[in-house]
């Protein structure tokens, strides 16, 4: 096993098992948590975190295959491709990954965390990864995060397609456009003049 | 330049005086927020009735006299209008007093730029942890240089959710502080945690604290509270590191002075082999010096603001000023 990357939450080492190349999402202790909150934050995130990708993979959406679970680490498919934030996008990738979030949203999985950063493009295809803030619901205000995080980092002809591909797919875009706007309107948020 | 400063955004009066980036005095009045809190009004009336002793004692500190004063800076915002108010009208009748110049300082700003530049940071993460704010800031260069938040409260800062806490269990003083007391030696009770990227939210963890009153120990649900509470800004804040790649920290504001919060974060830092920089409790603390520091830096970098634009502004967001 090789350590191929690191973020807030976990260690990501890769390496192969029956042949097979894996990703394993090891959720390390963090010493500023007192044990019982770090014990609790990791193992209900390991959990959750496979709940939810076993979940879309069920409904058709593109991820990592879900292949061994431990109390604080995931065993699954690695997808080797290239990340968006590392590509330029084209306004079809940027559709593909609307359509890809449209399913995530219809098989009642929030994704927390969706931007370029976390959606591979390998093949002909877009991967959607990192389950780790993801959440099981049908609120629409989590589901308008996920695009106002996406819409945060693309220019704004990406995102129109970016949304085509979503409306296209969703099955409550409407209500989720609709709160989307409401976010954005907040106090906290209208006056990033120089942001 | 020798700069008088003003700060009036909430509960403190005070006045601080720096010459080249250096403090010569740090003066200030508290209102007494008892058991009560804050009622705008009556902090608007203790600032007044303390203005002219602060000031006459700022100077007296610093060994100047009024004349010698060579331009004024005042809070501009964020707070609370009466108090804003206050040292606004203090500061203005000064500047035409002395015929020198004035420039409204916000006041997140001053927090932060004593804080990295006290403790020699360049471009560090900010966690900027007060009353009314809670947010996690960069500098950025674009269109101006100003800072830039890329995480913050979704509700209500995490000062104010502590505040409100200790308010609900009566402690005097209600504020934070007399929580971190309490929490001395607590047990940890399961509490909501919601962080969402580098954004997180405190109300929820504040109503599900109020209700264990009475169920368990003060001291047990004060430790979990701040417990969580500061792990959820730690993950938040290690999240900005991480993606930011910065091996600088600053912690600064009033929830800066607390003792197990800069533990926390430097154990984050440690992890991460960055450096962690705070300044002194005086200056986390709200504070006439940190306005006079980054009013001497506006000054010197040509800032000029004509009399009748030294507005003040209650929701005057960090990311709205330019930095010098």
């Amino acid at each position: 096993m090789r350590k191929i990357g690191e973020g807030a939450e976990a260690v990501i080492y890769s390496g192969k098992i029956y042949g097979k190349e894996v990703i394993v999402k090891y959720r390390a202790p963090k010493r500023y948590r007192v044990a019982e909150l770090d014990t609790t934050i990791r193992k209900g995130r390991t959990r959750k975190e496979a709940m939810v990708i076993s979940r879309a993979t069920n409904s058709g959406v593109n991820v990592p295959m879900l292949i061994g679970l431990g109390a604080y680490e995931i065993y699954m498919e690695y997808i080797r491709g290239t990340a968006l934030k590392d590509m330029e996008a084209s306004k079809a990738i940027m559709a593909m990954t609307g359509v890809q979030l449209g399913r995530l949203h219809n098989a009642g999985i929030a994704h927390g965390d969706f931007t370029p950063a976390n959606i591979i493009m390998k093949g002909k295809n877009v991967y959607v990864i990192d389950f780790g803030l993801a959440e099981i619901t049908e609120s629409s205000e989590e589901r308008a995060l996920d695009l106002l995080l996406m819409k945060r980092q693309i220019s704004a002809s990406l995102n129109r397609a970016f949304l085509s591909g979503y409306t296209k797919t969703s099955g409550s875009s409407r209500d989720v456009l609709r709160r989307l706007s409401e976010i954005e309107e907040r106090g906290r948020y209208q006056i990033r003049t120089l942001a | 330049m020798l700069v008088l400063g003003i700060e009036s955004s909430a509960h403190t009066f005070g006045v601080g005086i720096v010459e080249g980036g250096k403090v010569l005095s740090n003066e200030k009045s508290m209102y007494d927020i008892g058991t009560t809190g804050m009622i705008p009004k009556k902090v608007a009336e203790h600032h007044v009735q303390n203005s002219n002793s602060i000031v006459r004692a700022a100077l007296e500190n610093a060994g100047v006299g009024l004349e010698d004063v060579e331009g004024i800076g005042y809070t501009k915002g964020p707070g609370i209008g009466n108090c804003l108010q206050v040292g606004q009208i203090v500061a203005k009748t000064l500047a035409q007093k002395l015929n020198v110049p004035i420039v409204p300082v916000n006041h997140g700003v001053g927090h932060i730029e004593i804080g990295r530049l006290k403790s020699g940071l360049k471009d560090p993460i900010v966690l900027y942890v007060s009353g009314g704010n809670s947010q996690i800031l960069k500098i950025s260069s674009k269109p101006e240089r100003h800072y830039r938040i890329l995480g913050e409260t979704f509700d209500i800062g995490i000062g104010n959710m502590l505040d409100n806490f200790a308010r609900a269990i009566k402690l005097n003083p209600a504020w934070g502080s007399s929580v971190e007391k309490h929490a001395l030696g607590g047990r940890y009770l399961s509490m909501p945690y919601t962080v969402k990227g580098m954004d997180f939210s405190f109300t929820g963890l504040l109503t599900h604290s109020i209700k264990q009153i009475g169920k368990h120990s003060v001291k047990d649900i004060c430790f979990s509270l701040q417990e969580t509470a500061f792990s959820m800004l730690c993950e938040a804040t290690e999240r900005a590191m991480l993606l930011t790649s910065s091996s600088e920290l600053c912690v600064c504001g009033g929830v800066a002075q607390n003792a197990r919060l800069k533990e926390m974060l430097k154990y984050v830092a440690e992890e991460h082999r960055a450096k962690i920089g705070y300044a002194a409790n005086e200056f986390n603390a709200d504070n006439g010096a940190m306005i006079a520091f980054v009013a001497e830096r506006m000054l010197d970098g040509g800032c000029r603001t004509r009399l009748s634009d030294c507005t003040i502004e209650q929701r005057y967001r960090v990311d709205q000023a330019q930095i010098y």
